[in-house]
């Protein structure tokens, strides 16, 4: 699929490379004088990283968008004919669909989100202890798997179909909006409870006895709660409105199957096209990245000037509310009944999907076996994808860490920089970055004709897929660190510095243990995240070496539904052992004061 | 145990160092001359450039321009900024900046890297630097586990177990509860001394600064206005400003009556006080007496005294201080060993020695 543009990566090595070469020699050494006097230190490797690997490719590809004689698209220096195309026909109706999803989904995960921490944090419901792995399950599911295991089970010939039972209705209403926002609710609702929860940890029990002891009611003390936790409800539907619209696995998935086209699929189709429109795709891409930086700002603009710092030493633990049975019930029912709907039905249809020999085919005799699993585990589709989706992400997460440490790190400067405003300009437009869009941004610009001139023939190879994987994991990567960096105070590090550590060394005795636990989480979400990505893997993996993403989507499009969800099952154990072994060797052998610290609770 | 022989301390010379942050000068042309060995406490309010002049020194800021030498060696000049680690100098820090993730001993020791000594002799060291401070029992525990006050003596013991030539303390005081910030004061002034490091010590605690000091220099707005020993900055300050930043309990305005070597006669309404003065008054100026809280005392009517109405009183364990108020405005820190009622009229002697008269500035 991913070649599949009329263009291999071989075609478009420019065959004028050999007479050029003498002219690159001069360029080189024009650049080698230029930058013989540049010192390399950490921060300068940093940025070059930051601007190669991020911020051109985007710039270039969005900038084809208003003037795509610049980059050889067209004949016109400066047009916005691109948009028209964008806001109408199927682009415009898949635009408006996506949008509509994003507000939904902000809104229903956010009022989960909240339900949930409330719960969890302020109630000794029983269930409350079941929910904090089944949100970093879902964090590990990437949506498309969500949304197969839910298709396997309601699908025509599907899981339920085979047991006998009659799922039209339901059938109906997934295969559409309500089905498409179901999926990218329960996807979004782990981002939400994270910023939800962490404000509401912060919130001390103080504010509610104040209002309590100077005459107001227990609503009253719940509207000041609200209110102290309204930035954290707008950044909640924020995130989640970002993810609904820049989601690629739903739309290629059942929104697809649904025929309710979205703007990710649509941009996915307008690239698989010959001949590519490339200014329409980043006009669209525009769009769609202009809608998710308008809500980030609409919610950092309403919450300007308002101070809703809650948390400081004097900060007291609230009190928990102790329930009734019936209270224990109903919300222990209310919790069992979402952990349901969000993690057990996708993997009872992935599991029992996995296990059904002939799900798929027209064959009417169906079995309950592991042959799906015995077939696959050969299958060239799994294991040669699954070690090259390793290989790969074990690459990405170390690099996108790494860079996402010093982007934290120069976001939370308590100096105000001009380093620190364009930082958090690109790694808040990139967090919007959907990945599909970062996906074609990477082909076009690694296939310009001056970029293959200079010597650069990266597309169709695995260090592109690499550095296209870190890239994309390293906005949320470095906002997802912002926090635990933004709690080590500055003189922690210069004491370092005072008492014989250079910068590097202070570096590593103080910071890096301080924020072991949260970088190692970040490191295993992104290489979780990584090896069963989806948009990224599909454009841009190398010819005759397949991502296990790849690998799944190649089954299930040949209808072998039990291999596909076998692979995919196969995949996610896979990942959960990788992270088992990890947090393993990290509380078997990290210094005791390390694993005090930056402790998730 | 008392810690090993003495270090070479330093002597850090300062010239026109001067920082800005945008519009603000932090620090504005400065001068400064710390001896070797000497305990120097830089005194000043918010804003006065004392945490940037002591960061400075530390090699955590840069100067924008200026020089600073330890001894014979530049260490910030023009186009010359030696990163902290190479400076041989150790840091209190106000909110003790212990790693959270090191034990006390780890703390402590964490110091002793760049002296490569063998694990044998660290060890020793780092035990007797938290005996020193009374902490040999606690060294295995973390900083979390620790009061604020043991946390601030492994922030002392962590900075003296290397003796460093140079000891700098960034307000270590201000975070703790006034029992432990005096007995914390004594350690401090103990062990640096004991050492022989150069000390430079910041606080905006007149009180702190003259219990530990050697030499007192003033800031304001980034310039030193005075340096000296504490009696003479007590006894003869520069200016207003340092007058009043060392500790006054109340001032008045007046006109020069009469002016002698070091003293002036100031007219107050229909009565005359005697008081020190910096000899740049001239007869019929405008001046303000600052009072300082040792010249004042209740007495017989006489020379140089006033009479006041009590307005309150408090108990201080060895007598009672007065607020008083008379004709020509409020004066507190009136000392008595035996209180006096509220309302009851005194009156006040101003011992001539302790008061000091400057020109009212425009």
């Amino acid at each position: 699929m991913a070649l599949d543009t009329g263009q291999s990566a071989h075609d478009r090595v420019p065959s004028s490379f050999e007479r050029s070469e003498s002219r690159q020699f001069s360029q080189l050494r024009q650049f080698r004088k230029l930058f013989s006097r540049v010192r390399v230190t950490p921060m300068v490797v940093f940025w070059t990283l930051i601007l190669f690997i991020l911020v051109i490719p985007i710039l270039l590809f969005l900038t084809v968008a208003f003037s795509p004689r610049l980059l050889g698209q067209g004949p016109q220096w400066f047009t916005l004919s691109s948009f028209t195309p964008v806001f109408s026909g199927a682009y415009g109706k898949a635009l408006f669909n996506s949008l509509m999803l994003g507000i939904f989904a902000g809104v229903g995960a956010t009022a989960i989100a909240l339900s949930m921490a409330w719960l969890v944090l302020r109630t000794n419901t029983p269930a409350r202890f079941l929910w904090n792995s089944t949100i970093f399950a879902l964090f590990l599911a990437p949506s498309y798997l969500i949304a197969l295991g839910w298709q396997r089970l309601f699908e025509q010939r599907g899981v339920l179909e085979i047991m006998g039972l009659q799922v039209e209705p339901i059938r109906n209403l997934l295969y559409g909006p309500v089905g498409i926002c179901l999926v990218l609710m329960v996807k979004g609702t782990p981002f939400a409870y994270l910023v939800i929860a962490n404000a509401m940890r912060g919130l001390g029990e103080e504010f509610e006895q104040a209002v309590r002891v100077h005459g107001g009611s227990r609503f009253e003390a719940f509207k000041v709660m609200a209110n102290l936790l309204t930035p954290s409800l707008f950044s909640a539907m924020a995130i989640v409105f970002a993810e609904a619209i820049s989601d690629f696995g739903v739309a290629n998935t059942l929104s697809n199957v649904a025929h309710f086209p979205v703007a990710t699929y649509q941009l996915y189709q307008g690239i698989n096209s010959i001949p590519v429109n490339f200014p329409v795709s980043a006009a669209t891409s525009f769009a769609l990245l202009s809608l998710v930086v308008i809500a980030i700002l609409a919610q950092n603009r309403a919450l300007r000037g308002r101070s809703f710092r809650t948390l400081s030493g004097r900060t007291r633990p609230a009190t928990m509310t102790k329930l009734s049975l019936f209270g224990k019930i109903s919300t222990s029912t209310y919790i069992i009944g979402l952990l349901v709907i969000m993690l057990g039905i996708p993997v009872f249809g992935a599991v029992s999907a996995s296990m059904l020999e002939g799900l798929g085919s027209l064959l009417s005799n169906y079995s309950i076996n592991f042959s799906n699993y015995s077939r696959v585990i050969h299958s060239r589709f799994l294991l040669n994808p699954l070690i090259y989706s390793t290989e790969m992400s074990l690459i990405a997460a170390t690099i996108a860490v790494s860079l996402a440490a010093i982007a934290s790190k120069v976001l939370t400067a308590t100096k105000p920089s001009k380093a620190k405003r364009f930082v958090d300009f690109f790694l808040l437009a990139a967090v919007a970055l959907p990945g599909i869009v970062f996906a074609i941004g990477y082909i076009f610009t690694y296939n310009l004709k001056f970029i293959n001139e200079i010597g650069l023939h990266l597309y169709g190879t695995s260090f592109l897929l690499a550095i296209a994987y870190s890239a994309n994991a390293l906005p949320s990567t470095s906002r997802s660190l912002v926090g635990n960096m933004g709690q080590i105070q500055e003189s922690m590090m210069d004491a370092a510095r005072v008492h014989g550590s250079n910068g590097a060394r202070a570096w590593i005795d103080v910071t890096m243990p301080l924020i072991a636990r949260p970088l190692l989480i970040a490191w295993l979400l992104t290489f979780s995240g990584t090896l069963l990505e989806l948009p990224v893997s599909e454009l841009l993996y190398p010819p005759g070496s397949p991502p296990v993403a790849v690998g799944i989507e190649i089954s299930l499009a040949g209808f072998d539904y039990g291999g596909g969800t076998a692979i995919e099952i196969l995949s996610i154990l896979w990942a959960l052992f990788v992270v088992a072994v990890a947090f393993f060797l990290f509380n078997r052998f990290a210094p005791p004061g390390w694993k005090r610290l930056g402790n998730l609770r | 145990m008392s810690m090993e022989s003495t270090v070479k301390a330093e002597r850090v010379v300062i010239t026109g160092a001067t920082k800005r942050y945008g519009e603000l000068a932090a620090l504005d042309n400065f001068d400064l001359t710390i001896e070797p060995g000497s305990f120097t406490v830089l005194l000043g309010p918010s804003g006065s450039g004392k945490s940037t002049l002591i960061r400075s020194i530390a090699g955590i800021e840069r100067l924008d321009s200026g020089t600073i030498y330890f001894g014979d060696r530049e260490i910030a000049g023009a186009g010359l900024h030696t990163s902290p680690e190479k400076r041989d100098l150790a840091m209190v820090f106000q909110d003790y900046a212990l790693w959270p993730h090191m034990s006390a001993q780890e703390n402590v020791a964490y110091a002793l890297k760049r002296r490569n000594l063998d694990a044998k002799e660290s060890t020793r060291r780092v035990l007797e630097a938290l005996d020193r401070v009374g902490l040999s029992a606690k060294g295995a525990n973390y900083p979390f586990q620790l009061s604020g006050g043991e946390q601030q003596r492994v922030a002392l013991a962590r900075a003296i177990v290397g003796r460093p030539s140079l000891l700098l303390f960034d307000e270590p005081l201000s975070n703790l509860d006034a029992d432990l910030r005096e007995r914390l004061r004594v350690e401090i002034a103990t062990l640096t001394r004991e050492i022989g490091a150069t000390a430079c010590y910041i606080t905006h605690d007149q009180s702190e600064a003259f219990a530990l000091a050697d030499n007192i220099g003033v800031l304001r707005s980034g310039k030193l206005q005075q340096i000296a020993r504490p009696e003479e900055i007590y006894r003869n300050p520069a200016n207003r400003f340092v007058a009043a930043f060392t500790g006054t309990s109340g001032s008045f305005n007046g006109r020069v009556d009469s002016v002698r070597e070091g003293s002036a006669t100031i007219i107050l309404g229909a009565q005359k006080i005697e008081c020190r003065t910096t000899n740049s008054l001239t007869v019929g100026d405008s001046a303000e007496v600052l009072i300082r809280p040792s010249a004042t005392s209740l007495g017989q009517s006489s020379l140089n005294s006033l009479s006041a109405r009590v307005l309150d009183v408090a108990y201080r364990g060895r007598g009672y201080e007065h607020v008083v108020e008379c004709e020509f405005g409020v004066i507190s820190s009136v000392f008595a060993t035996q209180s006096v009622a509220r309302g009851t009229l005194v009156e006040i002697f101003i011992d001539p020695e302790n008061c000091v008269a400057f020109p009212i500035e425009s």
